[in-house]
């Protein structure tokens, strides 16, 4: 016999349906498809703005960071612009599907208002859109050792883990975002200004041992300062990060998790609140 | 307690092999404010009124909304059901919580095969892609895998008639084109239950009767149909029996026939009114004066809507305000659509018939065979002459609601929204 189906108010808020899902995978490669199409196709230069955005940013923050305050990286080694690309390396993922993920669910309203699919193959297809924005920033950071003649540290067999974290922490706030956007049209607002604050408050072109010591942990319960810090340290290496990382990672599983709840609870009423 | 479960899972067994759909005590509530207004800034209020101990219940409730209340019913495999009801009956809040779009705030659904659900032509259309990748889009969002997608492409293409334009970006095409693509890739899902809302309205009279024939199609495949239209002649051909609702309840469930008079003849507390004159659109001397305009149909039952085609008796009922009786009184009806385009009159005086109009209360009533237009909001005119005198003129006297219907009983919708004027025609 066929597949049944049982609809019912969902009682239990602990019953995610993430089967269901990954049962949706097809739909999910197909709008990331989309999404990378309609990105890059329709313009003139096509996929160079890719480049364009991360790479003006990181010229930016290392002439400000590196050539006018003089911050240092620890290393005198290792050129500020290099550094800074490796801070950025971490950020980002984050960034990037943060600032996609928001209004998501908000742009695709006559799909949701029309059809039924999990809701939360919405933010997942901009987490695989945000790979690119990663990738280009690795890619500078190859050519950049490249061309300043830096073998990478042996401690580069972390880097996988260390970017395992950073598309986690990533995830966790994409679909934190795009639910709370739903839920509350100020979050449309809001997470700019979150993305803008963040940036300065991580440590992308300056180390983290710049902070003064009775800050450390203030500084580290921003998870992405973990993120940004073993990212780059599995890169270039230098001194292990300091061990408040640890605390970074537990807030980012945390949001994480706690983030897929409540997303599924406003999934839930999406189609009613849109 | 286990007894219970065991029991029930037993019933369950015995009639669900033939069975599709069954909905037991499903209701819906929206909470109209709260949704509505769904700031931080009010969220923030609002939990900190519930701390300080402030109840805002009371005010909440008066904010609800129950878009279903309590529906039962089952469907049987291979039935093609339709729904019925008038505008903010429910119809369509109930297709969405079978298909899963929206939650149901309490009761029970159990579905019992593929179901795939077609609300809207186009759902996920991107005007920047091309036609070809739209399929691809569109078939997947609507549940297809690619490779079902893959081996009907052919079809798909062929039925949409857009094979020349495949790589152009969607944005290019015609409406009708649009159209005549989206719905090619609806029609080629196989679910073995499908619901189906008001698709039939879109594209051109060709179209539509391909359309048509391909839901014929599908209904006749053994699949399951779900049909929610207001064209009365579609739910007519293709449905065997409906489910009628009316603020959110289900009120019958029968043969399409017998729901669909029934329709016809209940009054929904949020329907327009058959007779509304305002004072301000009243002229004439008084000396008779229209007091009730009401319709019947071939059963002398009331109704309170129409379908094309139909036998409809208009009765005016006319008070003679004097004491002596009103000679050669004539009655004028026009009938207008809601942009005041004149669709005709009735009148008796043309067919050169006279009424007298005696003290006191009289009803007069005019016999039109097959109603002539198709479906829509009509309003009209009256007026009540003696002789070049004018007794009583009402001007934007009430609506008239009409639903599509078979006018010419061959089972073929009179299709296009342009065409109000339905007219008897016989070809040599």
């Amino acid at each position: 016999m066929s597949q049944r189906l049982i609809i019912e108010p969902n009682k239990s808020i602990l019953n995610l349906n993430l089967k269901e899902v990954w049962n949706y995978r097809e739909l999910l490669w197909t709008l990331t498809y989309r999404d990378l199409r309609i990105k890059y196709a329709q313009t003139a230069i096509g996929f160079t703005w890719a480049f364009i955005n991360p790479v003006i940013t990181i010229l930016i923050l290392s002439f400000v960071f590196g050539t006018v305050a003089k911050v240092g990286t620890g290393n005198s080694e290792i050129p500020h612009l290099l550094y800074t690309t490796a801070g950025m390396c971490g950020w980002t993922y984050f960034s990037s599907l943060l600032s996609q993920a928001g209004n998501s669910i908000i742009g695709a309203q006559g799909m949701v208002k029309k059809i039924y699919f999990p809701r939360l193959i919405i933010p997942l297809s901009k987490a695989l859109t945000a790979f690119i924005d990663l990738l280009v920033v690795l890619f500078c950071i190859a050519l950049l050792m490249l061309y300043y003649q830096i073998l990478p540290a042996s401690s580069l067999i972390y880097l996988p883990f260390f970017l395992g974290v950073a598309v986690i922490s990533g995830l966790a706030g994409g679909i934190w975002m795009s639910a709370l956007t739903v839920r509350y049209r100020d979050f449309v607002q809001i997470t700019p200004l979150l993305l803008r604050v963040g940036m300065y408050a991580t440590p992308i072109a300056f180390p983290a041992s710049a902070v003064p010591e009775k800050y450390q942990l203030l500084f580290y319960l921003n998870p992405m300062a973990g993120v940004v810090e073993g990212v780059r340290w599995s890169i270039l290496g230098g001194d292990p990060p300091s061990s408040y990382i640890y605390v970074s990672f537990a807030i980012i599983l945390l949001f994480l998790i706690f983030g897929v709840f409540y997303f599924n609870n406003v999934q839930r009423k999406m189609a009613d609140i849109l | 307690m286990n007894d219970l479960l065991i029991q029930k899972k037993v019933i369950q067994n015995t009639t669900d092999d033939n069975l599709a759909i069954r909905v037991e005590h499903v209701s819906k509530k929206y909470e109209l404010g709260m949704l509505a207004s769904g700031t931080l800034y009010h969220t923030i209020w609002n939990t900190l009124d519930r701390l300080r101990g402030r109840n805002k219940r009371s005010a909440q409730e008066d904010n609800e909304f129950w878009a279903l209340k309590d529906i039962n019913f089952e469907i049987k495999r291979g039935e093609v059901i339709g729904i019925i009801g008038r505008n903010g009956a429910g119809k369509s809040t109930l297709l969405k919580v079978l298909s899963r779009i929206t939650e149901p705030s309490s009761g029970r659904i159990t579905i019992n095969g593929r179901i795939a659900s077609l609300l809207e032509v186009g759902t996920g259309f991107h005007p920047e892609l091309s036609g070809r990748e739209n399929i691809f889009l569109n078939g997947s969002i609507l549940g297809m895998t690619r490779q079902e997608i893959k081996s009907k492409f052919d079809e798909i293409v062929d039925f949409s008639g857009v094979e020349k334009f495949l790589d152009t970006p969607v944005k290019r095409y015609s409406s009708g084109m649009y159209v005549r693509l989206a719905f090619a890739v609806a029609a080629h899902l196989e679910p073995e239950i499908l619901i189906i809302d008001e698709v039939l309205s879109v594209g051109d009279a060709e179209f539509q009767k391909k359309c048509i024939g391909k839901m014929e199609g599908v209904a006749k495949s053994g699949r399951t149909v779900l049909f929610v239209s207001h064209n009365m002649g579609a739910v007519k051909t293709l449905t065997s029996k409906s489910i009628l609702l009316s603020e959110g309840k289900l009120i019958d469930y029968d043969k399409t026939n017998i729901i669909i008079n029934k329709y016809l003849t209940s009054f929904a507390g949020n329907q327009s009114s058959m007779f509304s004159p305002l004072p301000k659109n009243r002229k004439g001397s008084q000396a008779a004066s229209f007091k009730d305009i009401f319709i019947t149909n071939g059963a002398n039952e009331r109704i309170h809507s129409i379908i094309s085609g139909i036998k409809v008796e208009i009765h005016f009922i006319i008070n003679n305000n004097t004491k002596s009786t009103l000679e050669q009184c004539s009655i004028g009806f026009g009938l207008f659509s809601l942009e005041n385009n004149m669709l005709f009159a009735l009148k008796n005086d043309v067919i050169g018939k006279y009424f007298d109009v005696r003290p006191g209360e009289n009803e007069f009533v005019v016999t039109l065979e097959k109603w002539p237009t198709s479906g829509g909001v009509l309003k009209y005119n009256v007026i009540l002459n003696k002789g070049l005198e004018t007794l009583d003129w009402i001007q934007e006297c009430g609506t008239i609601d009409v639903d599509t219907g078979d006018f010419y009983g061959t089972g073929k919708v009179p299709a296009g929204n342009s065409q109000i004027v339905l007219v008897e025609q016989k070809w040599h």
